[in-house]
């Protein structure tokens, strides 16, 4: 009995040593990355199941969104990375003073121009309803290659009017490059480089960056006092007398100065451009319809509009004050649209661009960690 | 032989040991309780009797204006159910604020969380939009609904709804209305100075609704909204003389209020 007793009990021990999982010859433990939500801001994020936020993962996109061999090419002149259009000091667009793009319209490595101007790179965190002018990119896409950030990082690398790029060529040269191998282990657990490790390790730095400590954010937090001029233009920006623009982007309720939703806010009557939001719901009342951009950090985001039209925000005062455009497909929301638009006076014109000006978050234009890395991963 | 008694002995106290501590371990004794069903609410939104045709200029309210409809956001809350006997039961205690979209079609269908005592019921009541003691700003944070914020300067809290079309105004053009409903304001000066607030969210009661809770069952209810309701009974209201935006001016708001008492009926399912 007692001989009985000891095999079943060794068996017991044998099949708990057993069921343990064998220790991995190489550990990979990346660090949760949590974002912390700015005060008033949403608590539904936009980050896909199959890439959790790393801090491993953030800094392998960082160097990967600043570094010029994301073309796959090596040759000074062939490089071409996020940041060549995507500047930190222009709210992550290129600007309108951008060295090298006429007007601010971006065009790729081979001179070919993008089709429409730059949107604002920040709070894509919260962006549920689809990236792009059109919202082409959307979670609940039947085409699952095209639904997130990470779709868009490939798109941008592959656009002839972008980075021109091949992925087969750009995750060859990152195997190659000391120092990147090993951060992909970190960051993935393998150090073998995918084009999908790079879309994603891309992304994750791009939902790091959150604009949400501007003059208006100090006044939400009870911490600053508008001038007056400020605090009129707030006023104006968000009532139905005044100029109305708290319907489509925000204010004080939804402190991400957008809704992220499609209007056609009155610019034309004859709607041509093949890639409006029609190109995505075949709705006709969708015609000229774009994203209602975010107004943080606006004042640096010229120009202005989907197809850059307006230069300055004194422009696009004065195009929603006078110059607004009935038709059939004008949002309904856009109601000062049969007076031509909602008429502010110029002293009110300078009220409101002040208060829009509130919305400039110097501290997220010159953080360090948003900012190109001192040197890459093989210290050139 | 006795060896072999001995631990079959043994094995039986352990077994009955372990049986009596499981049982004991368990949940409470179950006890039969009173049989439950649930209350699913479906929202409807009609013109003469049909469903909407959005974005198609081919309705017509009281006063005459020939308008369409592009969209429609608003808050239902307190929902509250009564029996025959006169008593009524607190949907969610109080706590639930629904959000119907007519461009979401998840949002127009609502089923309540509690299980509700089988029986006959009698009544529906609720709330059109959200009490003013529980209409704060920033309690929503999250898209669609925090997109319904009412500015701060304005009372704040959140647009009871958004009615948004366009309608054929006397110079012949096809203008925009924004039939927004909210906290109201009173103006010494307009429109700078404010001196006070109005709550206008308002009790929607729909009596002889006579519907019954079955055990293990879902009860729908279909929540109509009649959109011409609004514009009629015993206000006409005229999208001409109101113009295309109402969020400031509290006589036209207290006009669409005043007719809301039957812009809802139901339809069992």
């Amino acid at each position: 009995m007692k001989k009985v007793i000891v095999i079943i009990f060794s068996l017991i021990i044998l099949s708990i040593i057993g069921c343990e999982e064998k220790p991995s010859p190489t550990p990979y433990s990346p660090t949760p990355y949590n974002i912390d939500i700015p005060f008033g801001f949403p608590t539904d994020l936009n980050i896909p199941d199959d890439n959790p936020m790393t801090v491993e993962g953030i800094e392998l996109g960082r160097f990967l969104f600043y570094d010029g061999r994301l073309s796959g090419r090596t040759h000074q002149d062939s490089l071409m990375s996020c940041a060549t259009c995507h500047r930190q000091e222009r709210s992550f667009e290129a600007g309108i003073d951008h060295p090298d793009f006429e007007d601010g319209h971006p065009h790729g490595i081979s001179g070919l121009k993008t089709h429409h101007v730059m949107l604002p790179m920040i709070n894509l965190v919260w962006n549920k309803t689809g990236y792009g002018w059109s919202g082409f990119l959307y979670p609940e896409n039947q085409n699952v290659d095209m639904r997130n950030i990470e779709d868009m990082v490939r798109l941008a690398v592959l656009a002839k009017d972008e980075i021109d790029g091949d992925t087969t060529r750009i995750k060859n040269l990152f195997q190659s490059i000391e120092g990147y191998p090993e951060l992909f282990g970190k960051a993935f657990g393998k150090e073998e480089v995918t084009f999908k490790n790079i879309e994603r390790a891309i992304a994750q730095f791009i939902r790091t960056l959150i604009s949400a400590n501007s003059k208006f954010d100090g006044y939400m937090r009870g911490e600053v006092q508008f001038s007056p001029s400020e605090l009129n233009g707030f006023v104006l920006f968000t009532t139905e007398e005044g100029a109305d623009c708290f319907h489509c982007h925000g204010g004080y309720g939804n402190p991400l100065f957008t809704t992220h939703l499609f209007y056609n806010n009155g610019k034309d009557t004859i709607f041509t451009d093949p890639l409006d939001r029609y190109s995505i719901t075949g709705n006709i009342m969708d015609h000229g319809a774009y994203k209602a951009t975010t107004l943080r950090n606006i004042e640096l985001q010229a120009p202005y509009m989907h197809d850059g039209r307006y230069k300055t925000l004194e422009e696009v005062i004065d195009f929603y004050a006078h110059d607004l455009n009935m038709s059939e497909q004008s949002d309904p929301l856009m109601h000062h649209i049969i007076y031509g638009g909602n008429q502010l006076t110029a002293s009110e014109k300078e009220d409101l661009l002040n208060f829009i000006k509130t919305l400039r978050d110097d501290e997220f234009l010159t953080r360090k960690d948003f900012a190109i890395p001192d040197k890459f991963p093989d210290q050139k | 032989m006795k060896l072999l008694n001995k631990a079959r002995n043994i094995f039986l106290t352990i077994t009955i040991a372990i049986l009596f501590l499981m049982y004991s371990c368990g949940n409470d004794p179950i006890v039969p309780s009173d049989p439950v069903g649930k209350l699913k609410f479906e929202f409807y939104h009609l013109i003469d009797n049909s469903k909407i045709v959005f974005d198609s200029l081919i309705y017509f309210n009281e006063a005459g204006n020939k308008y369409l409809i592009n969209e429609i956001q608003y808050f239902i809350s307190d929902v509250e159910i009564h029996n025959d006997d006169g008593s009524s039961i607190i949907l969610n205690e109080w706590n639930d604020i629904h959000y119907i979209d007519t461009d979401m079609e998840s949002s127009q269908e609502y089923t309540f969380k509690e299980d509700i005592s089988t029986g006959t019921y009698s009544a529906i009541s609720f709330t059109f939009g959200i009490v003013d003691s529980k209409n704060e700003s920033l309690m929503f944070v999250n898209p669609p609904h925090s997109f319904m914020f009412w500015p701060e300067n304005l009372g704040g809290g959140y647009h009871y709804m958004k009615l948004n079309g366009k309608w054929i105004n006397e110079d012949n053009l096809l203008a925009p209305f924004n039939f927004h409903l909210g906290r109201g304001q009173i103006y010494y000066s307009f429109p700078d100075s404010i001196t006070d607030y109005i709550d206008n969210s308002f009790r929607i009661n729909m009596q002889n609704v006579s519907y019954n809770i079955m055990a293990d069952q879902t009860t729908t209810i279909v929540i109509n909204m009649n959109m011409n309701k609004w514009f009629s009974n015993p206000n006409t209201y005229d999208h001409n003389y109101w113009g295309g935006d109402i969020m400031q001016n509290q006589e036209a708001m207290s006009h669409a209020i005043e007719n809301g008492h039957d812009v809802f009926t139901y339809t069992l399912k």
